[in-house]
């Protein structure tokens, strides 16, 4: 907001990194570890196919951590997190539903702030002409999820459904996962599924972004506030490069072309954050898996 | 009426441009079936590669999901396609399972997941008709794998645009064929016109000679002498010369006869009213002599009133005959009579029986200048066909339509010329062999709407029919 401000913290941090990075190097990693590019995974979250984002990320984090760094995306969250469990990976912007799981073996790096908290919701869509209200209405529907793995695209429905004593196999007439949060929005908006689940935050932001699209659709349910998805690490990463990818999400409103990605992704920032924001997720976890 | 209409009667210059109209007609319908035919058989190859590609790039795509029977993937194939192929159109588009319901549909809100897909889209019927009055085709495409069917594509297709098509180029060859007919027709109209005005000329002329006017063509009027129109008329205008000459020719040679004629009765009445002049002088001398006598004064008297009555007699019957043309009598008795006068002289002078019946009664409505004339030469002709002591049976009567007129005589009969100059009354013919009696016998009967029979040899029996006068009859005639 203030590049003016911003430079000098920029500038600081980047020193503090680049010492950081000198004296890990030093410490544990091997040249041709540093040598390597920091390999970031991102999920399909948010905008899959939004390729200049995913440029302008890279060069940033290359740019603020003073190593290359290399996006890696996949088509389901599964495989980023199998692959960050196994150290395949660095870091990666993964869901909250996945870090509850491996919480383990992931440390939580940063949390995006979103209307100034780290927080999110998930909501039960429907097609914008469909007068119904409450989740009962939704019984006998086709029903569409974004990823087994997704909080809001899955957990948290089914969590919803088990507090009703009901499963989603139970309640719906027929579920499918489309692998992303704006393919819920198309599938419903299409009238391919009655309902769907999806990522509150995706869903207000593809409302500015596609208009015509979301119109298609409306919200029906609307959870309670959930820890945001997080930026998470392998428990194995060397500490100095987690806190540099940290630091960098961090500083990215205090840098130009930080603020601009943020732009992009609607965000305002990112939090260190702590690991009980996503306690919530984890009782949803939990009563989905007492109710089966 | 009705053969009026027959084409055969219609001028060539409807006619000639009618049949080029026919013929354009029937050349463009012809050339527009070929291009009709050849565009729908390249529509419908074109269709075919376009549904063929669109089928295609779906199927392979769609493969792997209806594999696992997987609605979104599906769904997101059928949708990326949906503005891929811009010749294709499709309406609906079906993914459909072996069971026959909905896999995935392209407006997935009409056909749900899940649905029992509809009747069209379950059965392939083979090629599509491109000509279907809905503008509506289906298409179809089976998906396999391992040979074993996984599942099919059915979408249809809207061809409304290949119909737009068919119908803008069917109106458009209309109304160029059409076009062009009617002006190849208004050439053709105009060309057999101009070519035609000559000949339609001549026929005005030659359509006048019909009327006994057959006049020549004045020499402005003349095309030039070296085209074909031109020599036409020439020869046209020495063919009215001739025929001109050749009818005054006739009428004079005809009148040369009738004076002839006159000359031959002029002596036959000296010599008939000679005859009884001894007689009236005797009977002259009989009453300077005897004219105290009054028994043979009487007598004398008698003989002389009896001998002027004869004279009286031939001299009338002489008057009637030669008073001339014009007149517009109708035929009486008398008339019939007046003739016995003139043939009984002949009659006797060739020693002949001449047998008189004259049933006219009060007369009848036929011209008695023209009857006489008539008689008169088929008398005289019988008189003098006949031997010595032959008989000559003259006989007039008549009904309520027409005079009959016989004459009958016990000559060698008539010359085969002379019988067919007369049987060809109306033919306007003047044989040069026949002599002017009988031409004027033939001019007679022509004018008079009369008809002959001729019978014999033995001898010669002619019977002519003078059917009544009647307003307009004649003129139509």
């Amino acid at each position: 907001m203030h590049p003016a401000k911003a430079r000098p913290r920029h500038i600081s941090r980047r020193q503090i990194f680049a010492g950081g990075a000198a004296v890990s190097a030093l410490a544990i990693p091997t040249l041709s570890q540093a040598a390597r590019p920091v390999l970031f995974g991102l999920t399909p979250v948010f905008l899959d196919s939004d390729i200049q984002l995913i440029a302008d990320l890279e060069r940033y984090l290359s740019r603020f951590i003073g190593r290359s760094v290399q996006l890696v995306k996949r088509r389901t969250y599964q495989e980023i997190t199998s692959l960050l469990v196994a150290n395949q990976l660095d870091a990666a912007w993964i869901c909250g539903f996945p870090f509850v799981q491996n919480r383990e073996q992931l440390r939580l790096v940063a949390v995006p702030l979103y209307r100034q908290a780290p927080l999110y919701r998930a909501y039960i869509v429907t097609r914008a002409e469909r007068e119904s209200e409450g989740i009962g209405a939704l019984r006998g529907d086709i029903h569409a999820f974004s990823d087994p793995d997704s909080n809001s695209g899955f957990l948290a429905t089914r969590s919803l459904l088990a507090g009703l004593r009901e499963s989603p196999a139970t309640f719906f007439a027929r579920t499918f996962f489309t692998f992303g949060h704006r393919n819920v929005i198309r599938a419903v908006a299409s009238g391919l599924a009655h309902s769907g689940s999806v990522d509150g935050y995706v869903w207000d932001v593809m409302r500015e972004i596609e208009p015509a699209l979301v119109s298609g659709t409306r919200i029906q349910h609307v959870s309670e506030p959930m820890g945001f998805p997080p930026i998470a690490a392998a428990r194995g990463v060397d500490p100095g490069l987690r806190a540099a990818i940290g630091e960098a999400l961090i500083g990215m409103s205090g840098d130009p072309s930080g603020r601009t990605i943020l732009g992009m992704l609607r965000l305002d920032g990112f939090v260190a954050g702590e690991p009980r924001l996503f306690d919530s997720i984890a009782e949803h976890w939990k009563r989905a898996q007492e109710f089966g | 009426m009705r053969a009026a209409f027959h084409p055969q009667h219609w001028p060539l210059a409807v006619r000639a441009p009618l049949i080029v109209a026919l013929l354009m007609i029937g050349i463009a319908a012809a050339m527009s079936k070929v291009v009709l035919d050849r565009l729908a058989r390249d529509q419908a190859q074109s269709f075919r590669q376009l549904t063929g590609a669109y089928l295609d790039g779906l199927s392979t795509a769609l493969h792997s999901p209806v594999i696992r029977q997987e609605p979104w993937e599906a769904f997101d194939v059928l949708d990326r396609a949906r503005h891929k192929y811009s010749g294709v159109n499709p309406r609906i588009v079906l993914v459909i399972l072996p069971n026959d319901t909905v896999l995935a549909a392209l407006d997935p809100a009409t056909y749900p997941v899940g649905l029992s897909a509809p009747e069209k889209a379950r059965e392939d019927l083979g090629e599509p008709d491109l000509a279907d009055p809905g503008g509506r085709v289906w298409v179809h495409r089976t998906l396999r794998e391992g040979g074993k069917q996984i599942g099919r594509i059915a979408a249809e297709i809207d061809i409304s645009n290949i119909q737009q098509v068919r119908r803008e180029t069917f109106w458009t060859l209309l109304g160029v064929n059409g076009a062009l007919t009617l002006l190849f027709a208004g050439l053709g109209w105009l060309v057999v016109h101009r070519t035609l005005r000559p000949l339609l000329r001549l026929s005005t002329y030659l359509a006048r000679a019909g009327d006994g006017r057959l006049e020549p063509i004045p020499e402005r009027k003349l095309p030039p002498p070296d085209t074909e129109a031109g020599k036409a008329y020439r020869r046209y205008n020495a063919a009215a010369i001739a025929i001109s000459e050749r009818e005054a020719l006739l009428h004079r040679l005809a009148d040369q006869e009738r004076r002839a004629l006159l000359g031959r009765y002029a002596s036959a009445i000296a010599h008939e009213v000679n005859n009884p002049l001894g007689g009236l002088f005797n009977a002259v001398r009989m009453i300077q002599r005897h004219g105290d006598d009054p028994e043979r004064r009487d007598r004398a008297a008698t003989l002389l009133e009896r001998g002027l009555t004869g004279i009286r007699n031939i001299v009338r019957a002489s008057l009637v005959v030669w008073r001339g043309d014009g007149e517009d009598r109708n035929l009486t008795s008398a008339d019939v009579d007046d003739l016995r006068f003139l043939i009984e002289s002949e009659a006797h002078r060739r020693e002949l029986s001449l047998v008189w019946n004259n049933s006219l009664g009060e007369g009848a409505p036929v011209p008695a200048q023209a009857f006489r004339q008539l008689a008169l030469n088929l008398v005289l002709n019988a008189c003098a066909a006949s031997p010595p002591d032959g008989r000559v049976v003259f006989d007039v009567r008549s009904d309520e339509t027409a005079v009959f007129l016989s004459i009958s005589d016990q000559g060698p009969g008539l010359p085969e010329e002379a019988r067919s100059s007369l049987l060809s009354a109306g033919s306007r013919e003047a044989r040069s062999n026949t002599g002017l009696g009988l031409w004027i016998v033939s001019r007679i009967l022509e004018e008079q709407s009369a008809t002959i029979d001729i019978q014999g040899p033995p001898g010669t029996a002619i019977t002519i029919r003078i059917p009544y006068a009647q307003p307009g009859l004649r003129h139509a005639a």
